[in-house]
C-alpha cells in the first residue's frame, strides 16, 4: 500500500467531487484537443481549395490561350458564355475537405463548360450561312455535344434535389481535312494510342477518365448507347473541360445519340485574334438567338476571376490567421481553467484534510512525502480528466470547433444549400497515439502545475498547529 | 544508553496571540526514565499538550531544551525533527488521527513506510501489533466500522510500529466511553509492565493518571507536585494504599481491596 493506493483511494474517497471536477477537466482538455483539429482543417480545405483552383486557371488558361481566335456559337440557355457564374462557383469543395479535392466536377458545368454548349440541340441546315465565306473566318466547325449520366438526389436541410451527375460526354466533331489538322477541335494530348484522324468512323478517342468509366483500352472494342465502336487512342485532358469528353466523328455522334442533322454548338476560326469580335458580331447579327461567346472574352472574364478569387484566397488566409490568433487565446484559457480547476480542488483539498497531514507528520511522514502525495493524487486526477478529454473532444470536436472558432468561407457571396453546408466544417479529432500522449502529458504538467502550491504548503503545514486545525 | 529516555530542562513556551503573549510552559523540569510510565495532569490550559507537543517534537520550545534519547531535539531543523519522530517518538491522540481510507492493519503500517520497510516486513509486523492490542480479527476493516475503544487501540498499534525510544499519548481516554477508558489504559499498563515501553500520557482524569507509575501535576505552565500511582506500587510488589504486599498482575489489592488495575465498574 504505497503513496499510489493512498492517491487512488483519496480521489475515490469523494466521488461525487472527484467526478464533477474530472468533467469539468475533460471539457478543458477537449477544447484543447479539438480546436488545434479545428484549425488545421480549416487550413487543409483552405490549402486543397488554393490548389485546385490555381491548378483549373492554369489549366484552363492554357488551353484558352491556344484557342484565342475561337467563337462558339450556341443555344445555350444555361449560362452565358462562362461556365464559373453565380453559385455554380460556391464550391462544394470548401465544405472543410469533405469534398475537398471534388472541387467542381465538369459536370456541374453541364456537359462541359467551355463547350459553350449546354446540350440545348440546333438544327445544322438553320445555321450553313455561318460559313467560312463570312468575312475574317477562316473555318466553321459543327460540334455535337450529348453529356450522358445519371440522376442523384442528395437530401441537405430535410429537401431533396435532384441533379444530374455526367458520367461521360459524347463530341462528335466532322472528321475532315483540313478541319482536324489545322484546327485545334480535338486533344493535342494524346497518352496512349493516336488521335482521331481525318476519315475516323467507327472508333473514338477516349479520356484516361473514360478509360475507367468503360473498362477498356487502346485497341478494345468498347460499347456505347448500345454501339460498339473501336477505341484508337486515349486523351489526357487539357483542362477541366474535357475530363469526361470522348471523341468520335460527328455523323457516328448524330447517329448515336439519334440527333441526326443536330449538333449543339458551331465553332466559328477567326483569321486571327484580332478579328475575333468583329466576327462574333456579325454572327449576332445574323443569329440574334444565338449565344456567342469568344474565348478572348472567356479568357478576360477568367483573368477578372481568378483577381477576385485571389483575394478572396487571401480573405480566406487572414481568416485562417485571424483563427489561429483565436484558437491560441481559446487554448491559453483552457489550459488556465484547467490549471485553475486543479488548484482550487487541491487547496480546497488541502485545507480540508489540514488535520490528516498533521498526524502524517507526527507519525514521520516528511514534507516531501506529504508533497509528492498531494501532487501525485493532483496529477491522477488531471490525467483522469484528459482521458476524458479525448473522448469528449473525440465526440464533439466539430461542434466544438465550430462553436469556438470563426468560419472560414472565401466565397461566401455565393448564395444556395452548398454555402450553408460549407458552414459545417467536418473536423475531426483523430485519435492517434501521440495526440492520446500528448493530451496525457498536457494534462499531467497541468495537474503538476495546478498542484503545486497547494501541495507545497500542505508540506509546510506545521504539525502542531495542523492537530489544532478544526 | 542513558537510563533517562527524556530529559526536560527549564523548558518555556511563549504563543503570541495577536499583542498578547502566553506563557504556555514556565520553566519545567522533568525526567523520564527508560520503562517509566508517566500521566501529566492538569486542567484545561494548563499547557499540557503544549509540552506533549514540545516532547514530541511537534512543536519548538522558546528556552530550556529537551534531549530525546540524549539527543537534543530543541534546536534540531524540521528535517531533522521528522526524522526523529518517525523513530524515536510514537503519538496517540486523542480523537485517534486513523486514515479513514485506510483499513486498520494499513493505517499501522504508514510509520514504517516512512522509514522505507519493505511491505512483506510491514505487513507482518503491523498484523503482530494489531495482535498484541487484541484486534487480530479486525486488522482489514476501516475505522469508521471500529468502535472507538477499537480506534484508539489501532492508534496505539500505530504508534508503536517503529519501536520508538517513547509513546506520548493525547488524552488517549478523552473520547472513549467508561468502558473503552478502562481497556485502553489497561492496555498501555500492560505495554509498560510487559513490553517496557515508556509511556508519557497527558490527561486531566484523575482516576485515569492514578493508575499509571507517576503523576506530574502541571498547572498554569509550571509542574506543581508529583505523585506516585498505582503502577509503582505493581512494579514494588507492594499496596500504593496499604503498603500490603502484591503481584504485578493482581487487580486488588489483597490486604487493603483497593482496585490497583483498572475495572470496568471503577
Amino acid at each position: 500500500m504505497g503513496v499510489l493506493t493512498r492517491a487512488v483511494r483519496n480521489i475515490s474517497r469523494r466521488k461525487t467531487r472527484a467526478l464533477l471536477v474530472v468533467v469539468a477537466l475533460g471539457f478543458s482538455m477537449a477544447i484543447m484537443v479539438s480546436i488545434p483539429a479545428g484549425v488545421t482543417a480549416n487550413q487543409l480545405s483552405t490549402q486543397s481549395l488554393t490548389s485546385n483552383l490555381s491548378g483549373l486557371i492554369t489549366q484552363t488558361e492554357t488551353s484558352l490561350n491556344q484557342t484565342l481566335t475561337e467563337v462558339d456559337c450556341s443555344l445555350s440557355l444555361r449560362f452565358q458564355g462562362f461556365g464559373f457564374s453565380g453559385g455554380q462557383f460556391s464550391a462544394g469543395g470548401f465544405a472543410g475537405g469533405s469534398q475537398a479535392g471534388g472541387f467542381m466536377p465538369p459536370s456541374e458545368f453541364g456537359g462541359g463548360p467551355f463547350g459553350g454548349g449546354g446540350e440545348a440541340a440546333m438544327n445544322a441546315s438553320l445555321y450553313t450561312d455561318v460559313n467560312a465565306s463570312l468575312p475574317d473566318v477562316a473555318a466553321v466547325v459543327p460540334v455535337l455535344q450529348v453529356s450522358i449520366g445519371h440522376n442523384v438526389t442528395i437530401e441537405r436541410f430535410g429537401r431533396n434535389f435532384t441533379r444530374v451527375v455526367a458520367d461521360y460526354v459524347i463530341e462528335g466533331v466532322p472528321l475532315v481535312s483540313p478541319l482536324v489538322d489545322d484546327y485545334p477541335i480535338l486533344p493535342v494530348n494524346i497518352t496512349a494510342g493516336r488521335n482521331l484522324q481525318a476519315g475516323d468512323s467507327g472508333v473514338v478517342l477516349l479520356s484516361e477518365n473514360n478509360t475507367g468509366y468503360f473498362g477498356v483500352g487502346v485497341g478494345d472494342n468498347v460499347t456505347i448507347l448500345g454501339q460498339t465502336f473501336t477505341v484508337v487512342g486515349v486523351h489526357g485532358a487539357s483542362g477541366v473541360s474535357d475530363r469526361l469528353t470522348l471523341y468520335m466523328n460527328l455523323s457516328d455522334a448524330q447517329a448515336l445519340t439519334n440527333n441526326t442533322g443536330q449538333i449543339t454548338l458551331l465553332k466559328v476560326f477567326a483569321d486571327n485574334s484580332a478579328d475575333v469580335s468583329s466576327v462574333a458580331n456579325e454572327i449576332s447579327a445574323l443569329h440574334p438567338e444565338l449565344t456567342v461567346v469568344t474565348n478572348q472574352q472567356r479568357l478576360s472574364q477568367l483573368q477578372a476571376m481568378q483577381a477576385s478569387y485571389g483575394s478572396a484566397l487571401q480573405n480566406a488566409e487572414s481568416t485562417v490567421s485571424q483563427m489561429q490568433a483565436t484558437a491560441t487565446q481559446e487554448i491559453v484559457v483552457a489550459v488556465a481553467a484547467t490549471s485553475l480547476i486543479i488548484f482550487f480542488l487541491m487547496l480546497y483539498t488541502v485545507r480540508e484534510r489540514t488535520r490528516e497531514i498533521g498526524t502524517l507528520k507526527a507519525i514521520g511522514f516528511s514534507g516531501w512525502n506529504i508533497m509528492s502525495q498531494f501532487m501525485l493524487e493532483g496529477v491522477l486526477l488531471s490525467l483522469l480528466g484528459g482521458v476524458v478529454g479525448i473522448i469528449i473532444g473525440y465526440a464533439t470536436a466539430p461542434m466544438l470547433a465550430s462553436l469556438l472558432l470563426p468560419h472560414v468561407n472565401p466565397f461566401n457571396s455565393a448564395a444556395g444549400f452548398r454555402n450553408a453546408a460549407a458552414s459545417s466544417l467536418s473536423i475531426q479529432v483523430l485519435v492517434t497515439p501521440t495526440l492520446v500522449l500528448a493530451a496525457l502529458a498536457a494534462a499531467a504538467a497541468l495537474g503538476a502545475l495546478g498542484t503545486l502550491y497547494p501541495a507545497w504548503r500542505a508540506s509546510r503545514t506545521r504539525p502542531a498547529e495542523a492537530m489544532r486545525y478544526e | 544508553m542513558s537510563d533517562v529516555v527524556l530529559d526536560v530542562e527549564h523548558l518555556s513556551k511563549t504563543y503570541e496571540l495577536g499583542k498578547r503573549h502566553v506563557q504556555a510552559l514556565s520553566d519545567v523540569n522533568l525526567q523520564v526514565k527508560r520503562g517509566e510510565f508517566v500521566s501529566v495532569m492538569g486542567p484545561s490550559g494548563s499547557g499540557k499538550t503544549t509540552l506533549l507537543n514540545v516532547l514530541g517534537c511537534l512543536d519548538t520550545p522558546t528556552s530550556g531544551r529537551v534531549l530525546l534519547d540524549d539527543v537534543d531535539v530543541t534546536k534540531m531543523s524540521e528535517k531533522e525533527l521528522y526524522r526523529i519522530r518517525r523513530s524515536k517518538v510514537g503519538f496517540v491522540f486523542q480523537t485517534f488521527n486513523l486514515l479513514p481510507y485506510l483499513n486498520a492493519r494499513e493505517n499501522v503500517e504508514l510509520p514504517m513506510e516512512c522509514v522505507g520497510k519493505p511491505a512483506a516486513e510491514r505487513r507482518r509486523r503491523a498484523l503482530e501489533l494489531l495482535a498484541k492490542v487484541g484486534l487480530a480479527e479486525r486488522a482489514e476493516h476501516r475505522p469508521q466500522r471500529l468502535s472507538a475503544g477499537e480506534q484508539q487501540r489501532v492508534a496505539i498499534a500505530r504508534a508503536l510500529a517503529n519501536e520508538p525510544a517513547i509513546i506520548l499519548a493525547d488524552e488517549p481516554t478523552g473520547n472513549l466511553d467508561a468502558k473503552s477508558k478502562h481497556e485502553i489504559i489497561k492496555l498501555l499498563a500492560d505495554l509498560n509492565l510487559k513490553q517496557g515501553t515508556t509511556i508519557v500520557m497527558v490527561t486531566h482524569d484523575q482516576q485515569i493518571a492514578s493508575y499509571t507509575e507517576r503523576m506530574v501535576y502541571l498547572n498554569s505552565g509550571r509542574i506543581t507536585r508529583e505523585k506516585q500511582g498505582t503502577l509503582a506500587g505493581r512494579k514494588k510488589h507492594a499496596c500504593p494504599y496499604c503498603g500490603g504486599k502484591i503481584e504485578p498482575g493482581d487487580e486488588t489489592c489483597g490486604t487493603c481491596g483497593k482496585p490497583l488495575m483498572p475495572t470496568e465498574e471503577a
